[in-house]
């Protein structure tokens, strides 16, 4: 059976009786699928606009909707060639599969990478192992020699500490075509870079959805699902299958032929590297405190199904625990806070966020299962932060009338993390909404919807797309940024320091380009301190691949940073539910932690009583 | 050698609140209620002055009770058949100084009175007892929004205390009370959060924080007592700390979650000893106003905290 | 000050061996702050380390045994001011005076009431500590009362005599029960030392103010009876109160040994309503003993729970007994609902259940205490638990249905339950308050 998606006019092939939800995913079109296609979360509706289906009944429909051929993608099977349409909000708008950065960031943070990569070539003219040798100046055993060197030869060799092996042998002086991707595998979100091993640049980054959320949105729904016979498979080759994606688009995009690429270095939550690696995560979730080993450091990168040169390696930078993952590792290495003597702090916004505390005495840090809202994912107008997305708003405070921009100056089509932050920093400024995050005032702009009151920003006869947030998306973004801050919180609080005693803060996600600090701080998502204390660095996790993939020391770095790191279980923290429950507010409830003013001032917990 | 006694700072305190208005400031209630102003924990009178003691509000209904202990309704006489007579009687036989009206006649469920007809109820009320007022409506959030603006607006002036808000429905109650010189209820799931979030919602709609009375959501004896315990104490201490948007009284439903109770529907004395208990531990914890329900347990409460605070003080 | 687990990482080798069992030496520090585990776990700490360590894991209140056998109980070790710090530790005992002048039988029947104080509530049983025998007249009969009340129960007793002589004859009698002697005094405390070491048995320390009190327990440390409790005899409730406060400050705050010991209260009174009002105050503020004089199940049952109540660990979930529980006239068409048996999820539920006016069933599941979303994600509210929960409560031969409504927050579990347990899941609102309206419109 042939289907065909739109709006992005994919085709894919189907055997007959296969949901919807699935041919998405052949076609590689993510759907919104929250609950990973059990037909409860009525988020994966489709409409069918040709074709014949079998579809099981389910109450999340209005009669008005089947009405207008709205369907679960999930519980309807293809009983024939079809077109499908499928609506913005359970699709995840997106310009092009992968999205390519206009501008390439500085990621070295003023810090340039030392050494050499652990990926070397090295040109034999004569075709003798004594050159080879020569060549690595020390004695290093090395491995995987061929019998026969012809003259002229090339040998990649990926060099460790006391050993050197030899991935590949190629006619010629192949020397200045060396390369190796890093990668950032998020929940949400995948991010890949091609990096020139020789000159240390970065020739392109680009980034896509994590195929894996038609799967579920959050790694629990999605540990679930690999126990269901074919789930680790699937899951598996559909994270495989966005790296390849990205992985082509890359070298594509950079003009470069994937046979001269040795190395992939990955970082991800321990959950993503478990379906990377296709082992089985099950026991994450029944012990989270467990140490992530089992997991190899260097493996084949083709023994995975991922796809660059022959015989080339991958690696997957180690993680702490099983819900604190090698992005985490990533990042520390990333902003060097392993360094610093003054206490510092790391605070990744992601679908896993995740918090590290410390400087070069100690480390501890923990995981804060935010959900994707930041990421653009699971609110009614999201989306990543790239070409056509809003990145800033403001709400005037006398007419409720908006203004925003847009990142590509084109039109809007959507509202990326930190446009949704701009938002409602000045949503509450303008008393649009109480700090409950409920929308008190009325106008032109306001208007009833299916969840809760909506704003909105921009009609559809103004710019072609209805932009709007709902007070549900509100809640959303409230428990997101309620997660981010109260595992700060409590993190400090269990080595009874406090947030204000931090002397930088490290801030990290995929917002694009930048992030307004004051705007975060003023949602109650980092805390209230000095701006000057604050550092975007973008994506941690991917810049501490590439500083891995640049340079053999910095990934001996992340290897002893992951031994160093200790973990703490905040589902376990009988505090957390506590804390968790004071950020649910805007910007919090002990309003004093959020002054603005009295920034020298020690917040007052409120169970300090002068004694 | 002599020891030296550990007192506490407190740098805040709690707001004190007051119920009822008499002719001098335009009402018509013959007695006031002041509850509030501690500067100090429950009974710790060394510490910080502690104004006003506990006070005991008679629970009635608009309507007869429902699904009350046949011994509780039985206390009364006949006179719950007649809510009005009811209120006379809480008042003239059982001395109570704070009615609390329950409009459970309003609800979708039980008579689904108009609003109009719950206001007449409330004036008829208000001339036949002359002391104050605490009016809750029916627990139907959408019901209660028609019916408690006009009950508010039907007893103008008298400077009740209206409840419940809550966090997903406290403006029209707070605009009402706002405009008729009412004070608040603000309600909370046992959840200290919650309350000091809603509070600061309450206050940020011009409400003066003096005028909010914190329902902490209350488990009686046995059916989690210790979370609103705890939640109470929890709050007295940021309270006393200096954070003015938890400084507010408790009021305590004491006798509707105690005649909830398994135990309190067998004897009868088991039953008055678990209102009994539930509120007395609950003064422990800075109970200001308990909500009670048989005129024996109030009686021998009030005795209590007559004992507690010395003196047999009938001014509250 | 206690050290922090930063201070004490400070003071370990900082190698992250692992020896300890844990993967960092800052993980094995917070657990020595914590103090749940021992310095001991470490083979690197060094000397000064662990003594330094060992002198900060001294509780500030102490401990005590008090009786023997199966009935003894510990009293004291409380380590807070307010139970939402940590928890209280070691529930009061609750006691009951039984005065020598009544007549033998009148004694054993009293006893015999005491001892069918047990009641069960939430899966625990609750039942009396300790009987008390007063002396109203001579020796002969303080012992002979005591050997009565010794033959007819196993609780621990407590000696109230009126002389220090009374007092030794009786203890004589008692010893092997270990009873507590009641009580040292400024003027006699020598006498009563000397029968407490004599038996080894722990003494009430009473006196009207602290500083008597600490001049009384420092002698009696000095003469090596160290087993006290305090006692600050009949005073106004609100001085009580305080006193408590006080000796409760004195020793958590300033380490103040010489009142670093359990609190001891007569609260007797002849009306039960006043005496149980009473015991609230002393069970919430601070008593480790409370001797009463009302033996009536309905007053025992309410001071009972009060005391189960305030001694719940704050930060443990109470649990209900995972089972079915029947709502109204349940019949053969009723409702079946599903939660965890987290107690505040299942009284939530419940309460919602009730006030929908619609007989139904709910059938807690042991997920160990969670609520439904942490159970879920840990793994505990699963569609087997679940289903293994409704094979085991009898439910199938209970209705002649099969729906099954599930928390909103799991729906996510709906496909494979309906395969794994035959009903036919029907989703409920996710949040509790949606229940009562949901049931309404259930059909």
């Amino acid at each position: 059976m042939k289907i065909t998606f739109y709006p992005a006019n994919k085709s894919t092939s189907v055997e007959k009786g296969a949901s919807i939800l699935s041919a998405a995913l052949s076609a590689g079109i993510p759907l919104n699928a929250s609950c990973g296609g059990d037909g409860v979360c009525g988020k994966c509706r489709v409409i069918l606009k040709k074709g014949e289906v079998f579809s099981k009944a389910s109450s999340l429909l209005t009669e008005e909707e089947k009405n207008k051929g709205v369907y679960l993608a999930c519980l309807t099977s293809v009983m024939s060639d079809a077109e499908v349409e499928i609506p913005s909000a359970s699709g995840f708008p997106s310009k092009d599969d992968i999205y390519f950065e206009p501008e390439i960031r500085d990621e070295t943070q003023g810090r340039p990478i030392a050494a050499e990569s652990f990926i070397r070539k090295v040109y034999l003219e004569q075709g003798l192992i004594e050159e080879l040798h020569k060549a690595l100046a020390d004695e290093k055993k090395v491995s995987g020699i061929p019998q026969i060197l012809s003259k002229e030869t090339t040998i990649t060799l990926a060099v460790t500490k006391d050993k050197a092996e030899v991935i590949r042998t190629e006619p010629g002086d192949s020397r200045s075509r060396n390369y190796g991707f890093a990668f950032d595998i998020g929940t949400t979100t995948v991010c890949g870079r091609l990096v020139d091993l020789n000159s240390g640049k970065t020739a392109c980054s680009g980034s896509s959805y994590n195929m894996q959320v038609s799967l579920g949105s959050d790694i629990i729904t999605r540990i679930v699902f690999a126990g269901k016979g074919e789930g680790l498979r699937i899951l598996h080759e559909s994270i495989c299958g966005t790296v390849n994606r990205i992985i082509r688009g890359l070298a594509d995009r950079g003009g470069i032929n994937l046979e001269d690429v040795s190395c992939i270095v990955c970082s991800g939550n321990t959950t993503m590297i478990h379906f990377l690696l296709n082992k089985d995560p099950s026991k994450i979730r029944k012990e989270p405190c467990l140490e992530p080993s089992g997991l190899p450091f260097f493996s084949k990168a083709g023994e995975s199904g991922i796809t660059i040169g022959s015989n080339g390696l991958l690696v997957c930078l180690p993680g702490v625990s099983g819900y604190l993952g090698g992005d985490a590792v990533s990042g520390v290495l990333s902003c060097a806070m392993y360094r610093e003597n003054a206490l510092c702090a790391l605070v990744d916004i992601g679908t896993n966020g995740e918090i590290i505390l410390g400087n070069r005495d100690f480390l501890v840090g923990c995981a804060a299962s935010a959900g994707p809202a930041f990421e653009g994912s699971g609110l009614s107008c999201g989306m990543r932060a790239e070409d056509g997305a809003i990145e800033s708003v403001s709400v005037n405070k006398n007419d409720l009338n908006v203004s925003y921009s847009v990142i590509g100056k084109g039109s809007p089509k959507g509202i990326c993390g930190s446009g949704y932050i701009s938002l409602l920093a000045s949503m509450l400024d303008s008393g649009l909404i109480d700090k409950n995050g409920r929308i008190k005032a009325e106008g032109s702009r306001i208007r009833p919807g299916d969840a809760g009151k909506e704003f909105v920003i921009c009609l559809k006869e103004e710019t072609g797309a209805d932009i709007f947030i709902s007070e549900a998306d509100i809640d959303n973004l409230k428990r997101s940024k309620a997660a981010i801050y109260s595992a700060a919180a409590i993190l400090a609080r269990h080595l009874d320091l406090n947030l204000a005693d931090v002397s930088k803060f490290f801030v990290s996600g995929g917002f694009g380009s930048s992030l307004d600090i004051e705007k975060a701080v003023s949602i109650g998502l980092l805390p209230d301190v000095e701006k000057e204390r604050f550092v975007f660095i973008g994506n941690s996790s991917l810049s501490g691949a590439t500083r891995a993939l640049l340079s053999s020391c910095e990934m001996c770095e992340a290897r002893a940073i992951a031994s160093r790191i200790t973990y703490f279980d905040l589902s376990s923290d009988p505090e957390y539910m506590d804390e968790y429950g004071q950020a649910l507010f805007f910007p919090h409830t002990d309003l004093s932690r959020f002054s603005g003013k009295s920034r020298h001032d020690k917040p007052k917990g409120e169970e300090q009583h002068g004694n | 050698m002599e020891i030296e006694e550990i007192l506490e700072k407190w740098s805040g305190g709690v707001y004190s609140v007051s119920i009822g208005a008499c002719a001098e400031d335009g009402g018509s209630r013959k007695n006031t209620v002041r509850i509030g102003g501690q500067k100090s924990l429950p009974l710790l009178f060394k510490e910080g002055d502690i104004p006003n003691r506990p006070v005991i509000a008679f629970e009635i209904w608009d309507i007869p009770p429902q699904d009350w202990p046949e011994g509780l309704v039985s206390s009364y006489g006949k006179a719950p058949e007649d809510p009005l007579i009811w209120a006379q009687m809480c008042v003239k036989d059982f001395g109570a100084r704070l009615l609390c009206l329950r409009l459970q006649g309003a609800h979708p469920d039980c008579g689904d009175k108009s609003p109009e007809e719950c206001a007449r109820f409330v004036s008829s009320l208000l001339e036949k007892v002359s002391v104050p007022l605490i009016i809750i409506g029916s627990g139907d959030d959408a019901k209660d929004n028609l019916v408690m603006p006009a009950c508010s607006e039907a007893a103008k002036s008298e400077r009740c205390l209206l409840g419940c808000a809550t966090q997903e429905n406290y403006k029209t109650l707070a605009a009402s009370a706002l405009a008729d010189g009412h004070s608040i209820i603000a309600e909370s799931p046992i959840d200290i959060n919650i309350a000091k979030q809603l509070n600061i919602l309450i206050s940020d709609m011009g409400f003066a924080l003096d005028r909010i009375v914190i329902n902490p959501t209350i488990g009686a004896l046995g059916y989690g007592l210790e979370y609103a315990y705890s939640i109470m104490e929890r709050g007295r201490i940021a309270a006393l700390s200096g954070d003015k948007t938890l400084s507010s009284p408790f009021i305590c439903f004491t006798g509707q979650e105690s005649w909830k109770a398994k135990e309190a529907k067998g004897g009868d004395k088991q039953g008055v000893i678990w209102e009994i208990i539930t509120a007395s531990s609950l003064i422990q914890a800075g109970a200001d106003i308990l909500v009670m329900r048989h005129p024996e347990a109030a009686k021998r409460v009030f005795g209590h905290i007559s004992v507690l605070f010395g003196g047999n003080n009938s001014d509250h | 000050m206690p050290l922090s687990g930063l201070d004490i990482y400070k003071l370990l080798p900082k190698t992250n061996c692992r020896r300890c069992g844990l993967s960092t030496c800052l993980a094995f520090a917070m657990q020595l702050a914590k103090k749940t585990m021992s310095a001991d776990k470490c083979p690197f700490i060094s000397e000064q380390t662990k003594k330094l360590l060992e002198e900060q894991s001294q509780p500030a209140i102490r401990t005590l045994i008090l009786g023997e056998g199966k009935d003894r109980f510990e009293a004291g070790g409380e380590t807070v001011m307010f139970r939402h710090e940590e928890k209280f530790r070691n529930p009061c005992g609750i006691g009951f005076v039984i005065e020598d002048s009544l007549s033998d039988e009148e004694i054993a029947s009293r006893v015999k009431k005491i001892n069918s104080l047990k009641f069960e509530r939430v899966g625990q049983v609750l039942d009396v500590n300790m009987v008390a025998v007063r002396q109203n007249s001579d020796q002969k009969r303080f012992v002979r009362a005591t050997e009565i009340v010794m033959d007819s129960t196993g609780l621990p007793v407590v000696l109230m005599g009126s002389s220090p002589a009374s007092l030794r004859q009786a203890a004589s009698a008692a010893s092997e029960r270990k009873p507590l002697l009641y009580c040292a005094t400024k003027d006699n405390f020598t006498q009563i030392a000397s029968i407490a070491k004599d038996f080894r048995l722990p003494v009430v320390v009473s006196a009207p103010s602290l500083d008597e009190l600490s001049y009384v327990t420092k002698e009696l440390v000095s003469l090596g009876v160290d087993a006290l409790l305090l006692d600050t005899g009949r005073k106004p409730l609100s001085e009580k109160i305080w006193d408590a406060t006080q000796i409760r400050r004195q020793a958590l705050k300033k380490a103040n040994r010489a009142l670093g010991y359990p609190e001891f209260v007569m609260a007797e009174n002849d009306d039960p309503y006043e005496e149980a009002a009473e015991a609230a105050v002393h069970i919430t503020k601070y008593a480790s003993v409370i001797i009463l004089k009302g033996i009536q199940s309905w007053e025992a049952l309410s001071v009972l729970t009060l005391r189960q109540n305030i001694y719940t660990d704050p930060q443990k979930p109470l649990q209900i007994e995972p089972r079915l529980y029947p709502v109204g006239e349940a019949g053969e068409n009723s409702p079946v609902l599903v939660t965890t048996n987290f107690s505040l999820t299942y009284y939530t539920v419940l309460g919602e259940v009730e006030a929908s006016k619609i007989p139904s069933y709910i059938i807690s599941v042991d997920t160990e205490g969670m609520s439904v979303l942490t159970a879920w994600a840990a793994e505990k509210f699963t569609a087997q638990a679940i289903s293994d929960s409704l094979e085991n409560s009898g439910i199938k031969k209970m209705i002649k249905h099969k729906n099954l409504i599930i928390p909103g927050y799991v729906a996510v579990l709906s496909g494979e339950l309906e395969e794994k347990s035959g009903f036919k899941v029907i989703v409920g609102p996710k949040e509790a308050a949606g229940i009562s309206s949901f049931l309404k419109n259930l059909n």
